[in-house]
């Protein structure tokens, strides 16, 4: 399943607490759904650079195993836009829940 | 050439030198993370690699969205030219005093004329003065912030404006001729505009706080 536009939030909400780098968000985000949110990782990249270009992450180069990576992690903005994201998703899913019933 | 080279070869399509090697070099290192997880787990050398290659997708979906968020080669060829005029400029004294005395001179002479009571002639000057001054003083403006920056393409947008209506005024309805003319300008425009949401600030040069 994939909810176009919800990617960066997921990738805010990925590296909020810690830095982390491209592979190990995808698996992450793939992993906490239980492989119900599933997209293509090359569009992953685009999303990372997009948020980066509005400040809501910045990357730096790391050395894990031998390998440079490139991490990612979260800014003040980014913060902020997280926490307005998440108000706006658990506004949404109360109305669909209120419309739908639940199961 | 390897099925993830033409991957990258695809997705990378019309995009800069620089973005394209960006992108090779992230999704290089992520196909390698993919693939040497899937042969840990198990899978054999070909399995893994079809494996890794197909979680990357559509190179087309993919080379799509890097062109809204990376620089195209278009953009850096107009970045280069903005830093070649602007290198040529600044190094060429005579010519950079010749820019910052021209509008100066040119409001001295229209205020003269206007003592003087030849008030159409003046008034020509101040709008030519209106409509080249801040094309030529801007390099040496300090715009140096996104605020400063909005406050004077604000400024030189009203200002252009006004230099058209006083200009043409009387022949508005030949407005489409003049877009015709100044589309260049609106284009370079449109295109410093994609390339700053492209571009964190802090990898602003100049030209694009102007």
């Amino acid at each position: 399943m994939n909810f176009k536009g919800t990617l960066p939030t997921l990738i805010l909400e990925a590296v909020e607490h810690h830095p982390s780098h491209g592979y190990r968000i995808a698996q992450g985000i793939k992993q906490r759904s239980e492989g119900v949110l599933d997209f293509k990782e090359g569009t992953l990249y685009p999303a990372l650079h997009k948020l980066e270009n509005e400040g809501c992450i910045e990357s730096y180069e790391e050395t894990e195993n031998g390998r440079a990576r490139r991490y990612y992690r979260i800014t003040k903005d980014g913060r902020g836009m997280l926490a307005k994201d998440r108000a706006e998703w658990r506004q949404l899913s109360r109305a669909v829940t209120e419309i739908l019933g639940e199961a | 050439m390897a099925p993830v080279e033409l991957w990258i070869e695809g997705a990378t399509k019309c995009l800069s030198q620089e973005s394209a090697a960006q992108v090779r070099k992230e999704i290089t290192e992520h196909y390698e993370a993919t693939r040497e997880s899937a042969i840990a787990n198990g899978a054999a050398a070909q399995d893994a690699e079809r494996a890794a290659l197909e979680a990357l997708g559509d190179a087309r979906t993919a080379n799509k969205q890097y062109c809204r968020v990376m620089l195209t080669e278009s953009e850096a060829k107009v970045l280069r030219q903005g830093d070649r005029e602007a290198s040529f400029v600044c190094s060429n004294s005579w010519l950079k005093w010749t820019m910052l005395v021209f509008p100066l001179a040119g409001i001295v002479v229209a205020a003269l004329m206007w003592i003087k009571g030849e008030h159409l002639p003046a008034l020509a000057i101040i709008v030519a003065g209106l409509f080249f001054g801040n094309l030529l003083l801007a390099p040496f403006l300090p715009i140096y912030t996104p605020s400063r920056s909005r406050v004077f393409r604000a400024v030189k947008l009203v200002a252009q404006a006004v230099a058209m209506v006083v200009i043409f005024g009387g022949a508005l309805k030949y407005f489409w001729l003049m877009a015709a003319c100044f589309w260049p300008i609106f284009y370079s425009e449109w295109q410093r505009a994609t390339i700053r949401r492209k571009l964190p600030v802090a990898q602003w040069p100049k030209q694009l706080y102007l």
